[in-house]
């Protein structure tokens, strides 16, 4: 049998292919593997039916006891040969129904065929899991087969409505197999039906299956999406929502009803469910006047006559249920493709535009006729012993619920005849105010599936006996009625209630159809009843409204907003574990010195004020007086290194930010907050910071250990070499995190790069012109001159008089630009801060000090340099790619972490060596610094890449937008 | 063995630093990076054969001891999720490189992405092997820092709003984490995972609590659950393509992490479970109305995205081994398929010039390989059996009926309910997308899109473009892996739930990190 799904899944797979080759034919190819599976089935008939099911397993997930477990047993049995009987006819009958210039017709073929492969799979499922997967499976199947003609909105419409339909049963479904599956402690469906559970629990998951069960095979109130979905194509109605799918949900009943029959609720639900669906359909039928929709609202009809009989659960029901299905999938197929026979000859398929078809195609007419003789019960055919069953079943039960289902399926069955008579004369009959339809040709074997279909209907009403036979193999798993002999199936049963109650069916039936005006009229009179459609789309739209008004109430697109939910869920959250706290700190120590509260206060004052300044600059500076604060606590603290870093970064962040500044508007745009909104978040803020000062306090007054942080100092210096804790710290003990926090700097300096340029990472500083042409070190080192007068008198004079520049790249800006003073300054400090900060790099590790202080240091010389002679200066001093910078940087930091590996130890161990330099004396080298060097490259990178961007490239653009700056294109001019 | 666990952040931070060198040379940039992350998913996987097969895997860097060093730790979650990550980092990699190859490079330029995609790589791959709480800090750092980034790259208006939004709240909840850091160093004296797991039992529970909702606070955010989600329809649409598609992917999933270590690990005995669920039923909800409201497929997705991180949080909140190691599987199949529906979003994008299903159609007929590569990942997030959605639900489900509360069932409810929902959502989406013709589009009426609203911000067209083979055999090379998840899922959920066991107490982390123990 998984043989079988594989060749099934791997048809569906080549099916596209093999359809550009062979075009229709391909059908004819495809429905042998259906034929393959059943001749399978057919070969383990013997087993089968001698009460031995056929199992296949194999392993997939057993944490979920997920397993592929197939199992043939009677029922499945059955089942099998109709799933792969009429869907092997229905290929065959493709093969004609379309032509090979069908569009799509390659993924029609393999959705069929997959289809078909997954209902198979369907009804051979052991596992509930996996018969959930195939059920499911055919739900998308179906909806891509409903949807096949793409371009027709009711197709696609019709398509997502059984989709969704279907699977809402379909989830109830699943959560209902959860719940039996772990209370039952197994997933095979053979082994909960052999020891059914009960309780409440059990209870509400076999509600939840059937609720599933009845989407499926559309039961009132899903009985809507089936009449839509006949947009698909004939085939398709033929097998899917005729004899397949649609049976799915009736076979799961079938499956769970000798084990769950009994649970509350099961036969009530199902026979009032049955019998309502049975008379809806059955009514709307009635006044159909496209012949498919007859039969969908028919189709609809029987399926509540199925659910009544099979979900009755009685030995006897159980009989004639399976008996009623195989007869109702016999003639519903026959019809449907006998449908699908008429709207090719004739191009329509509306009942008032046909006349006198019967006459001129009689063996459509005869096969439409066994059908239909079929399903108003009329001997010979199995529909005729399959109804006589199913009265007698009910009428033995003798209970109120029998009586329900019994006086439902007969005004049921009525409706039956009636509008199976409707069908017959609307399809086939001459009609005198009609005239006959104009016939194309079609060839002769498009008729062989639905005629066999129909002679089946015939042959099984023959050899019913038989036909009980294999279904009693499933019927016997329910207890034998006392004191009365089993029912079986036969043609002739003689004269008895059941007979009677079939003759009166036929008689009224052929009265309403009779009086078929009067029938219409009166339904026109009638409002629908129970109009489900109305539902769903009430549904869909409550769902779309509630979805859209839901959304836009919490998607604002406001910031502020955002940040206030998440705030307000900090404050509230944490907020009330607070209250809940029990252990609030008996001693608490307000300040370590009362400096302390000066700085803060400072701070908060100044934090303050720069929420409510409205000049950008000054926001920034205030804010940077926050930061210089820290840097105090720091110094107080005794942290000279955090404190000098700080100190520097405070600064550079200055630096960008006027940079940034002078592109900004002075003053901050406020759109002017109501005030109740800004009380709002004044309490927000107030909350929010005493919320975490309560943290605060209460985290730190639940300390019992030591931090491990007075260990540090020890190991520092014994394991790293350095009597600097925070630097070894940094590039040693928690140089992991250092080195994350050194990607971190690049992808800022590349993020700050970024937004600037745009679209690249690498730009050249403009150099001056003056050292463009030099090539060879000597020539390099020659003085840099400039006019001696100012430029604008230059070109009066043509002496040329030169003298030194101070800068390299002075000349380069306007004269009301340049500060003498600034840029002989700059001469000065430039490279003795270049070799401080060398210092400080190397000093860090047992002085104050390391790279990042270090980095930041020779990062403001640089800046020095910007601010004295702009962007050509410093292309001057720095010639390499502040990328290239990075990069190495980071390279440096990242080898010094990985050469370890090489040499078994952990990453980043580092190691040092000792020794005499001439002139240095004692020197100690750990290796650790080269990691240091690293983080000192990368930190001017970032400066250079913010000077370069916000500065030279800002600069740039601002000329280029406004010429009148003197600063711009200079080098053009002096060229000249 | 041991010395392979660096090399997961080691590789990518060495591509960047290549990259960066490179400078001009885009080609050797391209080259580069894309090995650093081949050898990373060696390196990954090798990791999760040893640590499945041996047990799980430490090392203290610069060989010094927990709890003074910072201690890298390697279990079968970390290393799955090592995989996962590098497979979709790599794909994502490549689909940008084709992208790149076929427009220029305006989208994703090559000397600005690739350093930076790299060093998001290093700090997803970071967040997932620290043993270290303020290493857990850094490598988000790292991650986030490079997010902002790539999502303002272009700088064009719609990106520079989106990535405010998306930067200041991401800063917001980095905060948070710092500060909740600082208060559990306040507390316990350090930052070791596997102490703080020690110590925190030995502390006041009310205070446990306290720290614990703070902490969770923070990688609520990050992960996006209810309410604190609002940011991330905002801002992961307006984004390149691929950047959108890892984002989705990825970061989200390492704030679970986060989550299930801080349950698992750092808080195993305070319980805040019953509120996890709430919050997941909402975020469940919430998430995928907001889905169903939607126009544009990939705000559209975005909400699913929020939606479906509820099922983890259940999964999680159940605390179960069988509810971990469903969440576990869920992840994984998360990751891939949220990946790699982004990723057919793109290429919808490209083939159809927006992704609003108000202006798109006819795409089934104009391109049938995308309408695939769209349709098999959308199944699979609706949660259709036998694709790995539906697999990693039923495990959900069925964890929750083995522990049975009004709670659990309400979430297994609400867990259906958004399953059919995800499916409406994207049904629609391939009913208007693919199957309506494309002369249909022009004032099409329909109730389906009445209530329907458009992404924010101008919604001109973009220029239609074909694919080049690498975009789509990329996706279509993540379609394969989504599809795998199902065909290999024996296996993986049986390592899902052995990962799921490892976590099963928090004894095992602290004997893996201190075999001796530890006060």
């Amino acid at each position: 049998m998984l043989t079988a799904l594989a060749s099934f899944a791997l048809a569906a797979l080549i099916a596209p292919t093999l359809t550009r080759w062979l075009g229709t034919r391909v059908f004819l190819l495809l429905a042998l593997v259906p034929l393959g599976a059943l001749a399978h089935a057919v070969w383990h008939a013997p087993t089968v039916l001698s009460g031995t099911a056929v199992v296949e397993s194999y392993e997939w997930i057993p944490q979920l006891h997920l397993a592929l477990n197939v199992r043939m047993d009677a029922l499945s049995w059955i089942m099998c040969l109709v799933v792969l009987g009429v869907g092997a006819l229905v290929l065959i009958y493709c093969t004609r129904y379309f032509s090979n210039d069908e569009p799509a017709l390659g993924r029609f073929a393999g959705h069929f065929i997959a289809f078909a492969g997954t209902m198979y799979g369907l009804v051979v499922a052991d596992d509930v899991f996996l018969l959930f997967m195939f059920w499911e499976a055919t739900t998308i199947f179906s909806y891509l087969l409903i949807g096949h003609y793409t371009d027709r909105k009711s197709s696609r419409g019709a398509a997502l409505q059984a989709l969704l339909v279907t699977t809402a049963g379909g989830l109830a479904m699943l959560v209902g197999l959860v719940l039996l599956a772990v209370e039952a402690g197994t997933t095979s469906l053979a082994a909960i039906l052999a020891e059914p559970q009960s309780g409440a629990l059990v209870t509400t998951s076999v509600i939840l299956i059937l609720v599933g069960a009845l989407s499926k095979s559309a039961l009132v109130p899903f009985h809507f999406w089936l009449p839509a979905a006949m947009a698909a194509p004939t085939p398709v109605s033929a097998y899917l929502h005729a004899a397949a799918m649609v049976k799915a949900g009736i076979y799961l009943i079938a499956a769970m009803s000798p084990a769950f029959a009994s649970t509350p609720g099961w036969r009530e639900l199902l026979v009032c469910v049955g019998v309502l669906t049975m008379l809806v359909g059955g009514w709307r039928a009635l006044r159909q006047q496209d012949l498919k929709l007859l039969l969908a609202y028919g189709t609809v009809s029987q399926l509540g006559f199925l659910t009544v009989i099979v979900g009755f659960g009685t030995r006897d029901a159980a009989l004639a249920g399976i008996a009623l299905l195989i007869a109702h999938a016999l003639y519903k197929s026959t019809l449907f493709l006998v449908v699908g026979i008429i709207d090719h000859r004739t191009g329509t398929r509306d009942l008032r535009k046909l006349s006198g078809l019967g006459r001129a195609s009689p063996a459509l007419a005869i096969a439409s006729t066994l059908a239909i003789a079929s399903m108003i019960g009329l001997p010979p055919m199995f529909g005729f012993v399959a109804k006589e069953a199913v009265f007698t079943a009910l009428l033995e039960s003798e209970t109120a619920i029998g009586m329900v289902g019994l006086i439902g399926v007969v005004a049921g069955s009525t409706l039956t005849v009636a509008y199976s008579a409707r069908f017959l004369w609307g399809a086939f009959a001459r009609k005198p105010a009609v005239t006959a339809v104009a016939l194309h040709k079609e060839p002769a074997d498009f008729l062989a599936a639905p005629a066999l279909l129909s002679l089946a209907g015939l042959a099984f009403g023959i050899v019913a006996p038989t036909v009980g036979y294999w279904i009693s193999g499933y019927s016997e798993n329910f207890p034998a009625a006392d004191g009365r002999d089993d029912y079986h199936l036969a043609l002739w049963h003689g004269i008895e209630p059941a007979l009677a109650l079939s003759a009166l069916t036929l008689v009224l039936g052929i009265v309403l159809f009779w009086k078929r005006s009067a029938v219409t009229s009166f339904q026109k009179r009638v409002p629908a009843v129970i109009n489900s459609a109305d539902g769903y789309w009430k549904v869909m739209r409550f769902i779309d409204r509630t979805a859209a008004r839901v959304t836009s109430s919490t998607q604002r697109g406001s910031l502020p907003f955002y940040l206030g939910v998440i705030l307000l869920v900090f404050v509230v959250a944490v907020g009330t574990t607070l209250v809940l706290n029990a252990q609030w700190p008996s001693d608490l120590v307000v300040w370590d010195y009362p400096a302390q509260l000066a700085i803060a206060i400072i701070m908060a004052v100044a934090a303050l004020a720069a929420v409510r300044a409205s000049k950008r600059f000054t926001a920034v500076v205030l804010v940077g007086v926050t930061g210089y604060g820290m840097a105090v606590l720091f110094a107080l603290q005794g942290a000279p290194d955090l404190a000098f870093t700080q100190v520097l970064i405070e600064t550079v962040a200055l630096v960008a930010f006027v940079l940034v500044l002078r592109r900004l508007p002075q003053r901050i745009g406020v759109a002017h907050p109501r005030r109740r909104r800004s009380g709002l978040r004044i309490g927000l803020g107030v909350g929010v910071g005493l919320t975490m000062a309560f943290v605060a306090m209460i985290s730190l007054g639940s300390r019992a250990h030591d931090p491990i942080s007075r260990i540090l100092a020890d190991i520092a210096y014994e394991g790293g070499h350095g009597t600097n804790v925070v630097n070894v710290t940094l590039v040693d003990i928690r140089g992991w995190d250092t080195m994350g926090e050194l990607s971190v700097i690049i992808v800022a300096a590349t993020g700050v790069a970024s937004m600037v340029f745009l679209d690249r990472r690498t730009d050249d500083l403009p150099r001056p012109q003056q050292l463009l042409g030099r090539r060879g070190f000597l020539l390099r080192q020659k003085p840099v001159t400039e006019p001696a007068r100012p430029r604008g008198r230059q070109q009066s004079d043509d002496s040329a008089e030169t003298r030194l520049s101070w800068l390299l790249a002075g000349r380069t800006l306007a004269p009301e630009n340049r500060s003498i003073l600034l840029e002989v300054t700059v001469r000065l400090l430039f490279h003795s801060f270049i070799v401080v900060s060398l210092f400080v790099l190397f000093n860090g590790h047992n002085g104050a000090g390391g790279g990042f202080a270090a980095g930041l240091l020779a990062g403001m010389a640089l800046v020095a340099r910007y601010l004295a002679g702009g962007r050509y200066e410093l292309g001057a001093a720095v010639t390499i790619d502040a990328g290239k910078l990075l990069g190495t940087g980071l390279l440096l930091a990242v080898g010094t972490a990985l050469v370890p590996l090489f040499f078994g130890a952990n990453a980043l161990t580092s190691t040092w060596a000792e020794g005499d330099v001439p002139l240095f004396g004692q020197v100690e080298f750990v290796t650790s610094t080269i990691f240091d060097v690293g983080v000192y490259l990368v930190v001017i990178g970032l400066v250079l890449d913010v000077l370069r961007s916000l500065g030279g490239e800002v600069d740039r653009q601002q000329e280029d937008e406004d010429p009148a700056t003197p600063n711009e294109g200079l080098d053009e001019r002096t060229r000249v | 063995m041991n010395a392979l666990i660096p090399l997961v952040v080691m590789l990518p931070l060495l591509g960047a630093a290549a990259a960066l060198i490179a400078g001009k040379r885009q080609r050797l940039q391209v080259i580069v990076t894309v090995i650093a992350l081949v050898a990373v998913l060696a390196v990954s996987v090798v990791l999760l054969v040893e640590v499945d097969a041996v047990g799980p895997l430490i090392m203290e860097v610069g060989g010094w001891p927990a709890p003074f060093g910072i201690v890298l730790v390697v279990d079968r979650l970390s290393a799955l999720m090592l995989v996962v990550s590098a497979v979709v980092l790599l794909a994502v990699l490549l689909f940008s490189v084709g992208q790149g190859m076929a427009d220029g490079d305006s989208e994703t330029p090559v000397s600005i992405y690739h350093p930076t995609y790299m060093v998001l790589a290093a700090g997803v791959f970071n967040a997932f092997i620290a043993g270290d709480l303020f290493n857990l800090y850094v490598g988000f750092e790292i991650l986030l820092v490079a997010s902002y980034v790539l999502i303002t790259m272009g700088g064009t208006g719609p990106r520079i709003r989106a990535g405010v939004t998306y930067i200041v709240v991401s800063l917001i909840s980095s905060m948070l984490f710092l500060a909740s850091i600082a208060m559990i160093y306040g507390a316990l004296g350090t930052v070791n995972m596997a102490q703080i797991s020690v110590r925190m039992t030995e502390i006041d529970p009310s205070v446990q609590l306290i720290l614990h909702v703070m902490l969770l606070i923070a990688f609520g955010i990050k992960a996006a659950v209810f309410p604190l989600s609002f940011w991330l329809p905002d801002s992961y649409p307006t984004a390149p393509a691929p950047v959108t598609a890892v984002f989705a992917g990825l970061l989200t999933k390492v704030g679970v992490y986060a989550i299930m270590r801080t349950e698992t690990v750092l808080f195993a005995e305070s319980d805040v479970n019953d509120a996890l669920m709430v919050v997941a039923f909402l975020t469940m909800i919430v998430g995928i109305l907001g889905a169903v409201a939607q126009a544009d497929i990939k705000r559209l997705l975005s909400f699913t995205l929020i939606s479906h991180i509820g099922y983890m949080i259940f999964g999680i909140a159940m605390g179960t081994v069988a509810g971990l190691g469903a969440t576990i599987y869920y992840i994984v199949h998360h990751i891939t398929v949220q990946t790699t529906l982004f990723l057919a979003a793109g290429l919808v994008e490209r083939q159809a010039g927006s992704t609003s299903i108000n202006r798109i159609g006819g795409l089934l007929k104009a391109s049938p390989v995308i309408a695939v590569l769209f349709f098999v990942p959308a199944l699979n997030l609706g949660g259709i059996p036998p694709f790995s959605g539906f697999i990693g639900k039923l495990g959900l489900f069925t964890a929750g009926a083995q522990q049975p509360s009004w709670l659990v069932y309400a979430l297994i409810g609400a867990g259906a309910l958004t399953s059919l929902l995800t499916l409406y959502a994207l049904a629609r989406v391939w009913n208007m997308a693919f199957w309506r013709p494309a002369d249909e589009v022009e004032k099409y009426e329909s109730p389906l899109l009445e209530e329907l609203t458009e992404a924010p911000g101008e919604n001109t067209d973009r220029e239609m473009k074909n694919s080049p083979r690498l975009m789509i055999g990329v996706t279509a090379a993540m379609v394969v892996v989504s599809v795998a998840l199902t065909v290999f899922a024996g296996p993986l959920y049986a390592l899902s739930s052995r990962a799921g066991e490892n976590l099963n107490g928090p004894e095992n982390y602290v004997r893996l990190v201190f075999p001796e123990g530890v006060e």
